[in-house]
């Protein structure tokens, strides 16, 4: 195609840039882990002091054991529930089934680490639910704070994940394949078990791969929930190893993220060639075709409204309820009466701390603002590869990659480095610019793949047509491409702001004074265990996500792919 | 004037040669029609005049300008090929009203806003579309579509239109109107038009001449008197029309007319191909379905055959004949009364030619 060979200087320069955008805080890291000393010291040689400390280090061959038991068991509960409720909500004739979908999809837009702290004040050890039950029974015979109730709880809070990957698949597959084994002699649930089941297979490995991925990267929820007892996993290890030192120990972080990736890299690989074979499957099935649903009958009512119900209560009820109560509730604990705590005191605190209510100013600017601005950017990295199948475009596909193999704490920490070293980097550190430009990055991968496959429904006539009338390619760009898509980048704007107003891991290390967001407050507040202004964080940041998601909805945004 | 010129121009995609060496000319108010079945590249060759697609070896000229050369290096961007294509999904602007879409080409070429609207609307006019100019595409109907998009790629006086299977999404009635006026329009702007069809009747209907692709190469080029009268292979004669193929032995001695014997049934005929025979003992025969007459009684010439059925058409039956293992298909006004029918296959009618 000749089409793909134009405005070739352009797609090189954006694609180019973006690479090294990329590449930057990976090739720092591993620089830095070979090191004896930060890479900014003048006394730094190569060294591999930060391995042999990591390897000889008992609580680092824990971490890792327990990253990779908690990833596994994240699938274990994430998947099969996942797909079970994209089943009875997608392929069943389940009553109320249209207010169930975004309700079982709020636990994705919440930041874990609300989600997380939500859990402590519901059922933690002095939680509401906790002491409630032990006043009845005079015992709560759980805890939060075990590996087991860890899994569990980052299990529930991933099941949208799945359900989103899953349906879509089971949303696509055409009804007369079910018709077809129906009329062959097949009963309903033996045609979900011999033609459904292996059709949705693909998106099941997929979700599955996806989770394993972020089960690896968590950071919120075993910070907030293992931290009590301990229990550490990589990214709280890095986390964590500067107060083990008493002093940044760059090395040591960067050396313990080098392992990380030796384990997310080849995830993101599975998963990308995962994904190519479950697109390969779908696009059998051809048009959205009608899709007869399964009679569930009286009892398969009950029985599956039980499920989804418990499911929800556990995962969006206990947890958003408790940050709720907790936000207008002073002092809690055992022996106190809710109704005689009331107050909005907490919040009136928030706004008489500066740096907190900063932190709410500034949350909002990045994610409506930055989040235009990040669209606007990712437009031009998705014009860059659009209909591009040279060189150039197999360079962006790899681009996308690398920051999904980086947790947002470490791009936030390699962005840190940045900022602080290279030298007309140095002025925007202390800006949100630098955040921005983090986020923009932890982002990349989910904006840039709305917005291509918004580019892709234009159809590739109406691109030629302008060219043959006389168009360059980028007045085409200008006068076809960006006016047909620009609904489906208002749409764009909406997803990216939730994302960017959830971020919480990115700013941990890159954030400021001045230039404080809510999540990343969350974290530092959780240290010297400021509950009441956490629990007001929390609830103004819930407030925040309702806000953009009624937004997104509004602005036609596409939560399903 | 010669608007068009191609010279063997060849693509490959992958390693597989999609067109092998195409060369043809085509001049001012005339119009080439390229005909094939799917897969004979023939969208591929226009989208190459288009500049839409890259071949790898060729040479095209438009209005005088080569457009493409590939040992000059030259190969210019569609926008600078002064061009007109019309897409077989007519590819309108769905943000755009009629109006603006065909004035788009005016204003990249920098025409005064005067002029711009004095042209859009007398073209408009010309095509029926003036009172649906402030319109949007998907308030039109197909054939209002199509009209506007053959509006856009001519308002701005391009040296060639391309026509992509300009009439394949119109429904029969419709298509039938459209090549007659197309063909009208075309001749009195007196523009050079290269359309891509997979419809014979629609290349013989519009086109001052067919060019028969196949595997990407240019079987046959002609009228379309030609094209169907005097088919020069066995393929081209396949191709075109209704046809009952016959194999056999050529059967040849001097002085008299070539026959082919095929199960025992000889057949006087002529031989059309462009090559002599190359394997005697394996020649085929083509007979246009309307060149046999069938009747109910003998006569002078004919032979007898029995009938396996007829089938009602409405402005005329089919027959289905059989004698022994050769079948034939024929036509006629009236359904055949009896089992055996007499069949008269006149020589001139019966067209030899090399597998």
């Amino acid at each position: 195609m000749s089409l793909a060979a134009q405005a070739p200087r352009y797609r090189s320069t954006v694609i180019l840039a973006l690479f090294a955008m990329v590449a930057a805080p990976a090739v720092l890291i591993i620089y830095q882990s070979f090191l004896n000393a930060p890479f900014f010291d003048e006394t730094a040689r190569p060294s591999l002091e930060a391995y042999e400390f990591i390897l000889s280090d008992p609580e680092f061959y824990r971490a890792l054991w327990t990253t990779t038991l908690y990833a596994f068991g994240m699938v274990v509960v994430a998947v099969p529930l996942g797909g079970v409720l994209a089943f009875l909500i997608t392929r069943t004739d389940l009553r109320g089934r249209g207010w169930l979908e975004p309700l079982v999809l709020v636990p994705m837009f919440l930041s874990s680490i609300v989600l997380a702290f939500g859990y402590t004040v519901a059922i933690g050890p002095s939680g509401f639910v906790t002491i409630a039950f032990r006043n009845i029974f005079g015992a709560a015979p759980w805890s939060i704070y075990t590996l087991p109730g860890i899994i569990l709880i980052g299990g529930l809070s991933h099941v949208p994940t799945v359900y989103l990957y899953v349906a879509s698949a089971m949303r696509r597959l055409p009804s007369d394949l079910e018709e077809a084994a129906r009329t062959a002699g097949a009963s309903v649930w033996r045609v979900s078990l011999d033609v459904t089941l292996p059709m949705v297979l693909p998106a099941l490995v997929f979700s599955a791969a996806l989770n394993l991925l972020l089960g690896f990267e968590t950071f919120g929820i075993p910070l907030v929930l293992g931290d009590p007892n301990g229990i550490l996993v990589l990214t709280t290890y890095i986390y964590k190893v500067n107060t083990i030192f008493g002093a940044p120990t760059y090395q040591v972080m960067a050396a313990v993220t080098v392992f990380l990736i030796l384990i997310t890299l080849p995830l993101v690989f599975i998963q990308r060639r995962l994904l190519r074979h479950a697109r390969r499957f779908a696009a059998v099935g051809g048009k959205g075709a009608r899709t007869n649903l399964l009679k569930l009958g009286r009892a398969g009512q009950v029985i599956a409204l039980s499920i989804i119900g418990i499911w929800l209560i556990v995962s969006v009820f206990l947890p958003v309820g408790g940050v709720i109560l907790r936000a207008f509730v002073e002092n809690w604990g055992e022996g106190i009466r809710i109704t005689e705590q009331l107050t909005l005191d907490n919040f009136r605190r928030i706004f008489e701390l500066p740096s907190l209510s900063r932190g709410i100013v500034n949350t909002i600017l990045l994610a409506a603002v930055g989040g235009a601005v990040a669209v606007g950017f990712y437009l031009m990295v998705g014009l860059a590869g659009h209909r591009n199948h040279g060189k150039t475009g197999t360079l962006l596909d790899y681009s996308v990659l690398i920051p999904r193999a980086l947790p947002g704490l470490i791009v936030g920490l390699a962005f840190f480095w940045l900022f602080l070293f290279v030298p007309f980097l140095v002025p925007l550190r202390t800006t949100l610019f630098s955040l921005l430009i983090a986020y923009i990055i932890v982002g990349l991968s989910y904006g840039l793949r709305i917005i291509q496959a918004t580019l892709l429904q234009v159809a590739p006539e109406l691109e030629e047509s302008a060219r043959t009338a006389g168009a360059t390619t980028f007045r085409t760009w200008r006068d076809v491409v960006i006016p047909l898509v620009r609904p489906g980048l208002a749409g764009a704007w909406a997803m990216i702001m939730i994302v960017f107003l959830r971020e919480y891991a990115t700013g941990v290390y890159l954030m400021s004074a001045g230039t404080e967001v809510i999540g990343s407050l969350m974290v530092s507040l959780l240290t010297s265990g400021a509950m009441d202004q956490i629990a007001a964080l929390s609830f103004i940041s819930i407030l925040l996500t309702a806000v953009g998601l009624t937004l997104a909805l509004r602005l036609g945004a596409k939560i399903h792919d | 004037m010669t608007d068009l010129v191609v010279d063997n121009v060849q693509k490959w995609l992958g390693g597989l040669q999609i067109l092998s060496g195409a060369s043809f000319s085509a001049s001012k108010g005339r119009i080439v029609a390229l005909l094939g079945a799917s897969g004979s590249g023939k969208t591929t060759l226009l989208r190459c005049i288009a500049g839409l697609e890259q071949p790898e070896i060729g040479r095209i000229t438009i209005g005088g300008t080569p457009v493409l050369d590939d040992r000059a290096g030259i190969a210019l961007p569609p926008e600078q090929r002064k061009i007109g294509l019309v897409f077989q999904s007519y590819a309108l602007w769905p943000h755009r009203t009629v109006f603006e879409n065909v004035a788009y080409g005016l204003k990249l070429r920098n025409t005064p806003q005067s002029e711009i609207k004095a042209k859009v609307e007398a073209i408009l006019e010309k095509l029926g579309l003036a009172h649906l100019a402030a319109r949007y595409p998907d308030q039109l109907s197909g054939g209002q579509q199509q009209r506007v998009a053959i509006c856009r790629a001519l308002v701005y006086e391009p040296k060639v239109l391309l026509l992509d299977e300009p009439l394949s999404n119109l429904d029969a009635k419709l298509r039938e109107e459209a090549r007659f006026w197309i063909r009208k329009l075309i001749l009195e702007l007196e523009i050079c038009a290269i359309m891509v069809t997979h419809d014979q009747s629609e290349a013989l209907a519009i086109a001052d001449q067919v060019l028969l692709l196949k595997g990407g190469a240019i079987v046959q080029s002609g009228s379309p008197r030609e094209i169907y009268g005097k088919p020069e292979t066995f393929y081209a004669a396949d191709f075109m029309g209704t046809n009952n193929v016959l194999a056999g032995k050529l059967v040849r001695h001097a002085g008299k007319p070539d026959a082919i014997d095929c199960a025992g049934l000889a057949l006087a005929g002529i031989w059309k191909d462009r090559d002599p025979p190359t394997d005697p003992a394996s020649v085929k025969a083509v007979i246009r379905m309307e060149a046999i007459s069938v009747t109910a009684d003998a006569v002078p010439d004919s032979a007898p055959f029995d009938v396996e059925g007829c089938i009602y058409l409405g402005e005329k039956w089919e027959y289905r004949l059989k004698r022994g293992d050769l079948r034939l298909r024929a036509q006629g006004h009236d359904e055949l009364p009896g089992p055996v029918a007499h069949c008269r296959i006149p020589a001139s009618a019966t067209w030899l030619f090399n597998p």
